[in-house]
């Protein structure tokens, strides 16, 4: 038995039909299971509180999968090439097949369906990420998200697979992240040519990355509270401060070596500690978390609308069923 | 790009402009169809299309993107049916239905083509196309089995109809390109056809259509949709920024 495959492998055991669903006696117990490696499952019975924020976590996620795909649908149509169009084309697939997947783990922890989801989503009840709520402006903006936001979702979702507790979440990240590796990979590629372009090229990415950095470095959330719940029950596997200064790390340098300069004016180095940013106003992230961002009205309303117009599909569809 | 003559170049650059424009057309559909399935689906046919494109220009070009955005607007040879907008979801799907359906036929045609690069791409995009007629015909047969669902997607194609005859419009050197044996049958022919299917798949669901008179204004496909030049506009507003660029 590995840790991805925690339940029974054999024939005969899963022959023998659904397993039974573990209990703890308390939360004593139940966070001692998880300090020891322990992974939950759908049918066992877990802490009520354990459910609820795991579940809110992954509806976040799932929400945010869903709206990063609108996010950069905009541009789309205007890909300055087929294969380019195509690849995008796949690359927002990808997302939209992650929420897809995200929505049924959250739905199996049996405290919403999808279509609650969707329409707590769309009616602004719940939230998605922050680089979300913003618009794409350019197509180099299109590169930025490929580039900055992808890299940034990535880490912080790898840090969440490194150590998560619970089982079908973690089974359908290891998917994801694989996937989230290309997205990055092709935003390299797209940097790379952008930097090695012409004139107009640089200033488009100098004015998009002026647009993104700032809140692809807030995606990673302000400094984890001392008893934040996901830490220490190993959903999250690393503090949010310590992912957002690895991610300033990697990307001052690499961004400044293609000839970009970084939108903070107290941007520094210090020789023990590194790359070290301007103090974070977050005042802005909490807005914008509350649909609150430059365009979170927009967005909602356009994922509102269209589920809205076509409701007349699913209907048939589930009267036919 | 490869030697053709100009008919063989003509009638393969009016199913490449077609295959371009409808795949275009899907992907403005991304993220917003009735559900995520549907989207994961609907977004794989948009990348095929656009990818049975590509490997038609790649015969007619060297420079496949300039050559697909920037060309002027008489010089394609799509037809307004896919060149057309579809903001209404039952219209996106009844054109593609009607669509793919068309489609099978047009590339079956080139299946023993005189041109044997066409000859190998046409077998290869059948078998993709199979998935995609699946995708349609069972939407179709689902929602107009349904009560609410069946009269929309009726509208839809009584709206559709009149200009999707017009995918069998052909372009001015057709029959150049039969002789040739470019492609084994007219579009005449294929309409024919065609019209046999789709009356026949309406007929077991109870949809009974006029079929409208086919109209000249497309002119062999030299005239584009009045909608077209919004649509260019927005193909080639990235390409057109910086003509030195690599993007």
């Amino acid at each position: 038995m590995t840790l991805l495959d925690p339940t029974p492998a054999t024939l005969a055991d899963r022959l023998a039909g659904p397993p039974v669903g573990r209990s703890w006696a308390d939360m004593d117990e139940f966070e001692t299971f998880l300090d020891d490696g322990g992974i939950v499952e759908a049918h066992d019975d877990m802490p009520e509180a354990y459910r609820t924020e795991v579940f809110r976590f992954i509806e976040l996620h799932a929400n945010s999968e869903l709206m990063g795909g609108l996010t950069e649908r905009d541009w789309i149509p205007r890909a300055p090439g087929l294969r380019l169009k195509q690849i995008f084309l796949a690359k927002t697939q990808d997302e939209i097949g992650h929420a897809h997947l995200l929505y049924m783990v959250a739905a199996d922890m049996g405290m919403k369906d999808r279509e609650q989801m969707l329409a707590d989503l769309f009616a602004g009840r719940t939230r998605f990420h922050n680089v979300f709520h913003y618009q794409a402006v350019t197509w180099a903006d299109q590169i930025a998200i490929a580039y900055l936001v992808d890299a940034a979702a990535f880490a912080s979702q790898r840090a969440v697979f490194q150590n998560c507790s619970y089982g079908p979440y973690k089974r359908v990240l290891k998917r994801i992240i694989a996937e989230e590796g290309f997205h990055m990979r092709h935003g390299e590629e797209m940097l790379l040519r952008i930097a090695e372009g012409t004139r107009i090229q640089h200033e488009m990415f100098q004015a998009a990355l002026e647009r993104w950095w700032m809140p692809a470095v807030q995606l990673f959330g302000p400094d984890s509270s001392p008893d934040d719940p996901l830490l220490a029950w190993h959903i999250k596997s690393e503090r949010n401060e310590v992912l957002r200064h690895a991610y300033v790390q990697k990307y001052v340098p690499l961004l400044q070596g293609y000839g970009f300069d970084i939108p903070d004016s107290g941007l520094r180095h210090d020789p023990v500690d590194g790359w070290l940013i301007s103090e974070i106003d977050w005042s802005e992230l909490r807005a914008t978390m509350r649909n609150g961002g430059p365009d979170s009205r927009r967005r909602i309303a356009t994922a509102a609308g269209s589920y809205a117009d076509t409701a007349w599909v699913r209907d048939a569809l589930a009267a036919a069923s | 790009m490869i030697d053709l003559s100009p008919a063989a170049r003509e009638h393969l650059l009016a199913l490449a402009d077609d295959e371009h424009m409808i795949g275009a057309q899907h992907a403005t559909w991304i993220g917003v169809t009735p559900f995520l399935e549907e989207d994961l689906a609907f977004c794989s046919i948009a990348q095929d299309e656009l990818g049975h494109a590509l490997e038609l220009y790649q015969l007619l070009t060297d420079d496949v993107d300039r050559f697909a955005l920037l060309r002027d607007a008489a010089d394609y040879r799509s037809c307004w049916f896919a060149e057309r907008s579809t903001p209404e979801w039952s219209d996106a799907l009844v054109r593609h239905w009607l669509y793919d359906h068309a489609e099978r036929l047009r590339w079956q045609a080139l299946a023993h083509s005189s041109v044997a690069e066409v000859a190998v791409l046409a077998r290869l995009v059948d078998r993709e196309e199979s998935f995609h007629r699946q995708h349609a015909d069972q939407l179709m047969r689902r929602l107009l089995t349904s009560g609410e669902a069946r009269p929309i997607v009726i509208a839809a194609l009584h709206r559709l109809l009149p200009i999707a005859v017009g995918i069998f419009d052909p372009v001015a050197s057709e029959r150049g390109a039969i002789d040739e044996g470019v492609v084994a049958s007219s579009s005449a022919d294929l309409a024919m056809s065609w019209r046999t299917t789709i009356s026949q798949q309406l007929e077991t669901l109870g949809v009974t259509i006029d079929w409208p008179v086919g109209t000249d204004e497309q002119r062999h496909r030299t005239v584009r949709d009045p909608g077209f030049a919004a649509f260019h506009d927005e193909l080639r507003e990235v390409i057109s920024l910086d003509p030195g660029a690599v993007w």
